[in-house]
């Protein structure tokens, strides 16, 4: 496990696959931002707390197990709470936790605290560019912004849907697929352009 | 082995508390996922119910009925009536025991991106009360506007039977049919129009094996 064949960026650009595939809508990308949130430094904590307990060959089966502990009750408590966003976007939850375990063992090396801060710092990262995603993508798209979010994080969550303005059909490209990679271009483009100002200016 | 491997140096003991480690947690996680279920289940079957009862209760709501419909439900497989091979679910409401109207539950398999489910209710002449999208995978704003942008497009099937509009006019105006298609999507509409018309043929068939068949059972 020493030599773990992906390093962290190239993590984080595989796990944005099933973030490009959520982020059509806020609601998606929210609730899989909130999820990622939650249960990444949570099987981190609990993977570092088991680690110094393991051999380094039977880490990776412990790791598996937790895993699988954690995506199965996601599930269950997606369908019981919020069954429009288990359909939503349940495949791609369990997705993103492989990209978790992979991720944890690539901390294996590190402290638990250590790795614990490294896995919430990319989840947030991970989160916060969903929304961003999922704003834009659903205000070209739609018009609109938390629609439906009554229907899937409860009815308190039926005010905070906004129609910014009024489409006939909205600005497909943005909804659909190809408008996922545009918005992600766009944004890295964003914090490029960003980066470079802030060197220019220091 | 004449060479010793850093497993050789390892004391047994560590793979024995590996194991021990290893098992603990699984029988942990088993029995957090077991309480975890325990606190879910009604909850989540509850949902599986609402899903198709709302829909159900609403397309029913003009007729009087006094039976568990959710529950007075019979499967049908007819791919050459229905045209899917997928079995359909007839759900059947009666008053005082007289039959009084169906719900279709069956798909459109020739949606653009998949099939499409749908709630068809007719009353028992055969004239349909109301059709619904249970669940399609329609392109976003295209496929998908009678949930928005045209959400009268369904409405206009209440009250439509196989004599009205007649037989040869169940499709889309493109096709010289009486139903209106979505800009930019023909092939959404086509697919809904047509699964209706089975659904109503269908009816038309076995109306009476529908009625009387038992509950769970095959007509």
């Amino acid at each position: 496990m020493s030599e773990f064949p992906l390093r962290s960026d190239a993590l984080l650009l595989l796990a944005m696959c099933p973030a490009l595939a959520v982020s059509d809508t806020v609601v998606n990308a929210v609730g899989l931002g909130l999820t990622a949130l939650v249960f990444g430094p949570l099987t981190a904590v609990t993977f570092g707390a088991l680690r110094s307990r393991l051999t380094p060959q039977t880490s990776i089966a412990g790791l598996l197990l937790l895993s699988s502990g954690a995506v199965a009750s996601v599930e269950l408590l997606m369908r019981a709470y919020s069954p429009i966003l288990y359909t939503n976007i349940w495949p791609f939850v369990a997705l993103f936790s492989v990209n978790f375990a992979l991720l944890d063992a690539l901390m294996a090396e590190r402290s638990t605290a250590k790795s614990t801060r490294a896995v919430l710092r990319l989840c947030a990262i991970l989160a916060l560019a969903l929304l961003l995603l999922g704003i834009a993508r659903e205000l070209v798209g739609r018009g609109s912004i938390l629609h439906g979010a009554g229907a899937a994080f409860g009815d308190w969550a039926q005010a905070l849907e906004t129609k910014v303005f009024a489409v006939d059909m909205g600005f497909l490209l943005g909804m659909l697929p190809p408008g996922a990679f545009i918005a992600l271009a766009l944004l890295i483009a964003a914090l490029n352009w960003l980066k470079r100002a802030h060197s220019a200016s220091t | 082995m004449a060479t010793p491997t850093e497993d050789a140096h390892r004391p047994p003991h560590d793979v024995a508390r590996s194991a021990a480690v290893l098992a603990t947690l699984g029988a942990a996680l088993a029995l957090g996922l077991y309480g975890l279920w325990q606190l879910t289940h009604e909850r989540i079957e509850r949902n599986r119910q609402a899903w198709i009862e709302q829909p159900l209760t609403a397309l029913l709501a003009p007729m009087k009925y006094d039976n568990d419909v959710l529950a007075d439900v019979i499967t049908v497989v007819s791919p050459d009536v229905l045209g899917a091979d997928a079995p359909a679910s007839i759900y059947r409401a009666r008053l005082a025991g007289e039959p009084v109207a169906a719900v279709i539950r069956t798909i459109a398999p020739d949606g653009y991106r998949g099939p499409i489910e749908l709630l068809i209710a007719v009353d028992y002449e055969g004239v349909l009360l109301g059709v619904d999208v249970l669940r399609h995978n329609e392109t976003p704003g295209l496929g998908d506007v009678f949930e928005n942008r045209e959400a009268g497009w369904l409405e206009a099937f209440r009250g439509l039977s196989l004599s009205t509009p007649p037989a040869g006019r169940w499709t889309v105006r493109k096709e010289g049919g009486a139903f209106d298609a979505f800009t930019g999507a023909t092939i959404t509409p086509r697919a809904i129009v047509k699964a209706v018309r089975r659904a109503l043929e269908y009816y038309r068939a076995y109306r009476d094996r529908i009625f009387e068949a038992d509950a769970a059972g095959e007509p």
